[in-house]
């Protein structure tokens, strides 16, 4: 079992199997600081946390012991002729094996940085900054945010973003330029042109990591996938699902046909359905949706943000706001809540390390 | 925070010419000034108990010891 890295509004939690047992929870880590994400890179197990304060600012902060100690980020921030200033961070992407002291930073507002020495420095992508359709983007109720960055770990030039709400974009020249990747994705609240360019709002993109052709996202207007890098997506919901809403998207990295979702009843309504935590599995490429939801408590008027849910080969993690983390290592077949009663969760992320 | 930031270490004693070069000598001038050098909207700077906002500013010149307190507002939840 990995151990669990928890951000919420009020430092990171990290959460430790025991054996059988009950996890052990440790933290709060960097106290005062909202984690937007944290992640362990797994090159190194360096723990990396995008870190905000509405007091002083937004940041990332590393950790090389488990988040015991931390250093922050020297230098991170936008260029003076955009007219922005960097307002959250949100996600931290590790480069790819080999692509040594190399991450991905999503901020906003709708900004993407890079750094090449282990998040000592932080460079603003001009191709995302300056992006041409810039003026049509939109902040959702969380602010513009770049929430998911995805590599292709076939092709090292390809690499996708998304961000609230601008849609999906990407890059086939390791992030110079972007495209919109927004074909078929609907923006139901522009009723004159439901299928711009860009604008949609997207809540998460994920890439399946053993078949990177096939994207997934859970959209403000529905649940979609991509079976051609992103150039087309089909939307997905209406056969089992409660609703097309929701924020975060998990899936099965032995099995790209398996998609997890924890609908939400709507825009106007963000919590659960009818008070049912509600998970929600496909198996099928999203064709039919069916509920996972046993082990998991009911009735439970709760939510589950973007960035507060998190696979890999051992289960599926999730975070709610009322701050407890769910588990499954059986495909969703049955839950057990790992922690409860922490601050509210903004993110979940599972992490090796020695 | 900012002196969890620093290894628990609350104060320095520093040489500056203003207020703001006092402040951008600290290792956490990065989380009191923004990217564009602007003083964060919600950190308070107080020189010998005066807020500088109402006291010059934060580039008006030091002139022998003074003490220079930074305080985050009183606000959030």
């Amino acid at each position: 079992m990995p151990r669990i890295l928890v951000g919420t509004r009020k430092g990171l939690f990290v959460l430790t199997p025991d054996n059988g047992g009950p996890w052990r929870v440790s933290g709060p880590h960097l106290k005062g600081w909202e984690v937007f994400h944290a992640v362990a890179d797994p090159r190194d197990g360096a723990v990396y946390a995008a870190t905000n304060s509405f007091v002083y600012g937004a940041t990332v902060h590393r950790s090389e012991d488990g988040g015991e100690t931390w250093t922050r980020a020297e230098e991170i921030g936008l260029p003076e002729d955009t007219g922005l200033t960097l307002e959250k961070t949100w996600h931290v992407e590790p480069g790819r094996p080999g692509e040594e002291g190399r991450l991905w930073l999503g901020g906003a507002p709708g900004v993407l940085f890079r750094t090449d020495d282990s998040g000592k420095t932080w460079q603003p992508i001009d191709g995302v900054v300056r992006h041409p359709t810039r003026e049509k983007w939109n902040p959702g109720a969380g602010g513009m945010c770049c929430h998911s960055i995805q590599l292709d770990p076939d092709d090292p030039q390809r690499m996708y973003i998304a961000i609230s709400a601008a849609g999906a974009f990407r890059s086939e020249d390791g992030g110079e330029t972007w495209e919109p990747a927004n074909q078929g994705v609907a923006a139901d609240f522009f009723p004159d042109n439901p299928f711009p360019d860009v604008g949609q709002c997207v809540h998460k993109l994920l890439l399946h990591p053993a078949d990177p052709a096939r994207l997934w996202q859970q959209n403000h207007c529905g649940v979609y996938r991509s079976d051609d890098h992103g150039r087309s997506w089909e939307r997905l919901e209406g056969n089992g699902l409660p609703s097309g809403f929701g924020f975060p998207i998990a899936l099965d990295p032995a099995d790209p046909d398996t998609a997890f979702v924890i609908p939400e009843e709507g825009a106007e309504n963000r919590v659960t359905n009818d008070g049912r935590l509600g998970v929600y599995r496909t198996r099928d490429r999203g064709a039919s949706w069916e509920l996972a939801s046993k082990g998991l408590p009911q009735p439970a008027w709760c939510a589950v943000l973007r960035e507060a849910a998190s696979f890999d080969e051992g289960g599926v993690y999730f975070g709610t706001q009322s701050g407890s983390v769910f588990v499954t290592c059986d495909g969703g077949e049955s839950w057990t809540e790992a922690a409860s009663q922490l601050p509210p969760i903004l993110s979940v992320e599972a992490a090796d390390w020695q | 925070m900012l002196a969890a930031e620093v290894g628990g270490q609350r104060r320095f004693e520093v040489e500056a010419e203003t207020v703001a070069a006092a402040l951008k000598s600290l290792p956490v001038s990065n989380l009191v000034f923004d990217e564009r050098g602007e003083l964060r909207r919600l950190v308070n700077v107080y020189v010998d108990g005066v807020d500088v906002r109402d006291s010059g500013g934060i580039d008006r010149p030091l002139c022998g010891d003074e003490e220079i307190r930074l305080i985050g507002a009183i606000a959030g939840g």
